[in-house]
């Protein structure tokens, strides 16, 4: 491995290294706008000049690879002085709009000002070029050509990572302007992501304008609950209101992005129809109270007639702790039933058929598929059933449901009992992709109301049946008993999955 | 001295073959097909020519640089895409010798390897095209293109790519771009054309009078070639020549010759009631002479380095004392603002920025911190970028500047010019 | 829309002069948007979109093309497209008067075109021909030394 000296720092990087993510091995940010690590290199915002021993003109760090004995220097004054006349550059045709624009707060033009150059404007204001704003580029973006510095990540997006070219630079010299051929939209299912990658503010979501200032956003680590690919994602939230889901960076998964789909996720989470009281029939109930009617429902009852249907939609845990709860009552009686949508979006990249987030992990479980069964007279459910499933356990009125869902829907009214619990965003907990890698969520707030997660419901019941209740009190200690029970997820626990995940054995 | 590019130049039906012929032409193509590609290229490297684009890189030195076990085919670009402001010697021989030029790609393509080649000619030349064309056409039917050529067992096409309008394009890699159907952007080097080049492929870019020397220097010997000219800068060169001189126009001149005499006797001198105020010698990026510098240099590469300049094309614009420098300015700006290809932000913005600045002192609205402003933007602009179009911005910009600070501080003092 | 028989044998003949599959698709764009120029008068949308077909290249990377380029025009031009170089050699030769002349005569400015669509009026830079100037291309023919109003309203004249 080539040893370079970046800024007096001596760092070991792999061969084919270029100079930015070398700097950045060695804790120095070389700072960059049409870099970006997952596209090829343009070269052309020139920000990430850097100074080599023995080349007489400065060179790009994004187009140079290292090279054994190479010395380079970061932030010399000369190298200081190139970076700020860029950025000058940079700035004088844009509008400086900033109160008006979403980026502000995570935006590259402001943060490079604020680190590199804070020089005063020598533009004068009416010799701006000017383009058009607020131009609608598809269902997901909003473009304003004037934010727009030509770095062209989005341009490259499109024809590298979502291999359609619906955008180009049209024009040249400081009239090039970023733009979908006319009339054509911007609409690859995974357009969203050009807003992330753009470093100003040229690119926003149309689904976030004006919804909330970043500064407000409190960010939670999570996966994308949209289908079986588990896309890792960032839940940015204020005062319990999603405001967007965004991708984080996970190589193994989803590299950098997500699809389009993936982010409307968190729609429902925000919806006005959250359950938030425990119920029996109509009635708001206190949990304790209903808790104690379930009890006294199942008295004398035969655990043969007892089956709990799990969830391809919830955690491992959740699922877990439903068996484990059966377990206690006699019944090893335990199905799942899962979402299908009649048509649903695939391709070959990150957009799974299967849009259940969990679907390996509940078998994983020893879950199996609702079958035909049509003895059992007692459900124990997580999530809504779809109308397939309730034909299968030929649902009829002496039969009773009780479960745990979080949504108070219309279509749930086949339920005598109704215990309200977290959506993805309000739980603790993991779900196994389609790789079979177990990949954590974290809750971004409480759940609305009474809502609590399905496994302290079932600890709390578990006493009330007498019976010894679980030893867990938290979701960690819940993983370890599952990792002690269940072979695939033996030595595993919450730090070492980590925010990347861990791939099962097997 | 021999004349080696406009030996025919006095023939006015040399574009038709037989012409060609009758005088001489394709004659060194015997010679070179006995020879092996490698002795071809020793034989251009030892004749000490250079690249006659602008950038007077070795041509010899340029074709060593292509693997030649690379797998990949090899292309050779002949690049006919002359634009820069004051050059005007490749449409002279695009339309006078057509036949020299496909000699000399026969020439260097046998040199490099390669049997595909092109000829990305400009946009806006028409009669030079159907010249060519013609030209391509009748060297097929006898057969000096295309299979076998002259029976020697190798291949050869010759494809004109025609440009759309773009100066940029004549950047080698923004050419290679254009040629690939895309928008003429330069190119991050490295990767070198030489080895990633055209489709991605080993590629070698040369200018057309470069080719066009080629016959001559295979035919008659390197050494012939050599006697002319200086060291340095051997052979002879294409010079054009525009502004108030008597006889403006294209002159093969030998390398070393003095820029004096090349306008006072061979282009005739200035009109008459005209003084020569200034010279740009090598088209219009390359920093500006003024009249006592013009007395002192001479015509070659080295010497025009050493007055701070470049020999460039070769296209020579002789400004007199009436013309406002604070125009020729504002004109180029302009220019460069326009033909910016936009990739580059210091290029992007600093050429449209030099040109408003250029276009409000023009109109007598300048400050006197323009100057020292204009300075400074030409400092950030250069070598900060892909390709060098913003430096031949910042070149004039700041050589006007220094060398004529009077005449635009008078243009600023006075809000217009004092010369018209 | 859609290409002549005859031109779609010449593009099939353009693409022969590249390297198969996307590259050489790509590589005949600026012949095949030349005569899709030359077919339908200019590139509108629509003839780009004809392009793009016959091509299979993405839309968005011919309009990037053509607006890239000045010889492709976007817009209708007249009958004759005079197209004045400006830069320094022409200008020292009065190029700039020719313009204003040119203004006068057809009562257009640059980028215009007259009423009965005969002539659209372009300055454009370096023609290459410094040693003549001013130059005046028309269509594809140059017209050179065209210094004074009297070289400009002959030129006219020859165009009427």
């Amino acid at each position: 491995m080539p040893k370079v000296t970046i800024d007096e720092k001596v760092v070991d990087v792999p061969e084919g290294t270029n100079l930015i993510e070398a700097a950045r091995l060695g804790g120095i940010e070389v700072p960059h706008y049409c870099y970006h690590p997952k596209l090829s290199v343009a070269g052309n915002c020139r920000m990430c000049l850097v100074e080599i021993e023995k080349q007489p003109k400065l060179q790009i760090a994004c187009n140079t690879k290292v090279a054994e004995g190479m010395v380079v220097k970061t932030q010399n004054p000369r190298v200081e002085k190139a970076r700020r006349s860029v950025l000058e550059f940079i700035l004088i045709n844009h509008p400086i709009d900033c109160p008006i624009c979403d980026q502000a707060g995570e935006c590259k033009l402001q943060e490079y000002y604020m680190k590199h150059d804070l020089a005063v404007s020598r533009f004068p204001i009416e010799e701006k070029v000017h383009k058009d704003k607020a131009v609608d580029l598809g269902p997901w973006v909003m473009l304003d050509m004037e934010r727009c510095i030509l770095c062209t990540r989005c341009v490259r997006f499109c024809q590298e990572v979502a291999e359609v070219n619906e955008l180009c630079v049209s024009e040249r010299g400081d009239h090039s302007t970023l733009t979908t051929f006319p009339g054509a939209k911007l609409e690859n299912p995974y357009s969203a992501n050009v807003v992330e990658i753009c470093p100003v503010g040229a690119l926003t979501n149309k689904d976030f304008r004006f919804k909330c200032r970043v500064w407000f956003l409190k960010r939670t680590e999570s996966v994308c609950p949209g289908c079986s690919m588990g896309c890792n994602i960032n839940i940015d939230q204020n005062e319990g209101e999603i405001h967007r889901l965004t991708p984080r960076v996970n190589e193994e998964v989803n590299e950098h992005w997500m699809c389009d789909e993936g982010r409307l996720t968190y729609k429902p989470v925000n919806q006005k129809n959250r359950l938030r009281f425990a119920k029996m029939g109509e009635k708001d109930l206190h949990p304790d109270e209903v808790l104690r009617a379930v009890r006294e429902m199942m008295t004398g009852v035969d655990p043969n007639l007892v089956c709990g249907i799990g969830s391809a939609q919830f955690t491992n845990e959740d699922n877990y702790a439903l068996a484990s709860f059966l377990k206690e009552l006699g019944s090893s009686h335990l199905f799942y039933h899962r979402f299908e949508p009649a048509h649903p979006s695939v391709d070959d990249y990150l957009i799974k058929a299967d849009k259940n987030p969990n679907t390996k992990g509940v078998s994983t479980l020893g879950f199996k598929e609702i079958g035909g069964d049509r003895r059992f007279k007692f459900f124990f459910v997580l999530g809504a059933l779809p109308e397939e499933a309730l034909n299968r356990i030929a649902l009829e009125q002496q039969k009773k449901v009780i479960l745990f869902n979080p949504w108070d829907e219309e279509t749930v009214h086949y339920a005598d009992t109704l215990l309200p619990v977290g959506t993805f965003a309000e739980t603790e907990g993991t779900f196994t992709n389609c790789q079979g890698r177990v990949q954590r969520i974290r809750a971004a707030f409480p759940p609305p109301g009474e809502g609590r997660p399905v496994w302290q419901w079932l600890t709390h019941l578990t006493r009330l049946f007498e019976k010894p209740a679980p030893n867990y009190t938290t979701a960690p200690a819940l993983f370890l008993s599952m990792a002690n029970q269940i072979a695939a997820f033996r030595g595993l626990d919450y730090e070492k999955i980590g925010n990347q995940g861990m791939l099962l054995k097997g | 001295m021999d004349r080696v590019l406009t030996a025919n130049f006095d023939h006015p039906d040399v574009d038709k073959l037989p012409v060609y012929e009758g005088r001489g032409g394709y004659r060194s193509l015997k010679k070179v097909f006995s020879l092996k590609p490698e002795q071809v290229i020793e034989e251009v490297k030892s004749s000490g020519l250079r690249g006659r684009g602008g950038a007077g890189f070795g041509t010899g030195m340029k074709w060593g640089f292509v693997p030649q076990n690379s797998g990949k085919p090899i292309y050779l670009c002949v690049n006919a895409d002359e634009g820069e402001p004051g050059t005007f010697k490749d449409r002279e021989l695009l339309l006078r010798d057509p036949h020299r030029l496909i000699e000399g790609v026969i020439i260097a393509s046998y040199a490099i390897r390669c049997h595909t080649a092109y000829l990305y000619l400009r946009g806006e030349f028409f009669e030079p095209y159907q010249k060519l064309e013609a030209a391509i056409r009748e060297a097929y039917t006898k057969g000096y293109l295309g299979k076998n050529i002259l029976g020697t067992g190798y291949d050869l096409d010759l494809h004109i790519h025609r440009g759309a309008g773009g100066y940029i394009c004549g950047e080698e890699t923004a050419l290679i771009e254009s040629l690939e159907g895309k928008r003429g952007y330069p190119r991050l080097k490295p990767p070198f054309p030489a080895v990633q080049g055209l489709f991605g492929c080993p590629t070698v870019v040369n200018n057309v009078e470069t080719l066009s020397a080629l016959p001559y220097i295979l035919e008659k010997g390197a050494a012939s070639y050599k006697k002319m000219g200086t060291e340095k800068s051997p052979g002879t060169k294409l010079f054009s020549i525009s502004g108030p001189v008597q006889k403006p126009g294209v002159y093969e001149i030998e390398l070393g010759y003095p820029l004096r005499k090349f306008i006072h006797e061979d282009a005739g001198g200035m009109l008459p009631g005209k003084i020569l105020k200034a010279v740009i010698p090598g088209g219009s990026s390359v920093p500006i002479l003024d009249a006592s510098e013009v007395e002192q240099v001479n015509l070659d590469y080295e010497s025009m380095n050493q007055f701070g300049t470049f020999l460039g094309s070769g296209g020579v614009i002789v400004i007199d004392e009436d013309f406002c420098l604070v125009k020729a300015l504002k004109v180029l700006a302009k220019f460069y603002a326009h033909e910016s290809c936009g990739q580059c932000s210091p290029c992007r913005e600093g050429t449209g920025w030099v040109h408003k600045i250029m276009t409000r002192m023009e109109a007598g609205k300048g400050t006197p911190a323009d100057l020292d402003l204009l300075l400074n933007l030409a400092d950030n602009m250069t070598g900060q970028t892909i390709c060098v179009l913003a430096d031949s911005i910042a070149m004039p910009t700041r050589s006007y500047i220094k060398k004529f600070r009077q005449e635009f501080e008078d243009h600023v003092a006075l809000q217009k010019c004092s010369k018209m | 829309m859609e290409f002549t028989p005859e031109n779609k044998k010449k593009i099939e003949e353009i693409l022969k002069r590249y390297p198969e599959g996307k590259v050489g698709r790509q590589a005949a764009l600026l012949p095949v948007l030349r005569l899709a120029q030359e077919q339908f008068g200019y590139l509108s949308e629509e003839a780009m979109l004809t392009v793009a077909q016959v091509l299979d290249l993405s839309p968005a990377s011919i309009y990037g093309v053509a607006t890239f380029y000045t010889l492709f025009n976007k817009k209708p031009v007249g009958k004759y497209h005079l197209q004045v170089c400006a830069n320094l050699s022409c200008c020292m030769e009065g190029a700039e008067k020719v313009v204003k002349h040119l203004e006068e005569k057809l009562g257009i400015v640059p980028g215009e075109t007259t009423a009965d669509n005969r002539f659209t009026l372009s300055e454009v830079e370096c023609l290459a021909a410094c040693g003549t100037g001013p130059v005046i291309q028309v269509n594809e023919n140059y017209h050179e030394k065209i210094k004074t109003p009297e070289d400009v309203d002959r030129l006219l004249e020859k165009l009427r």
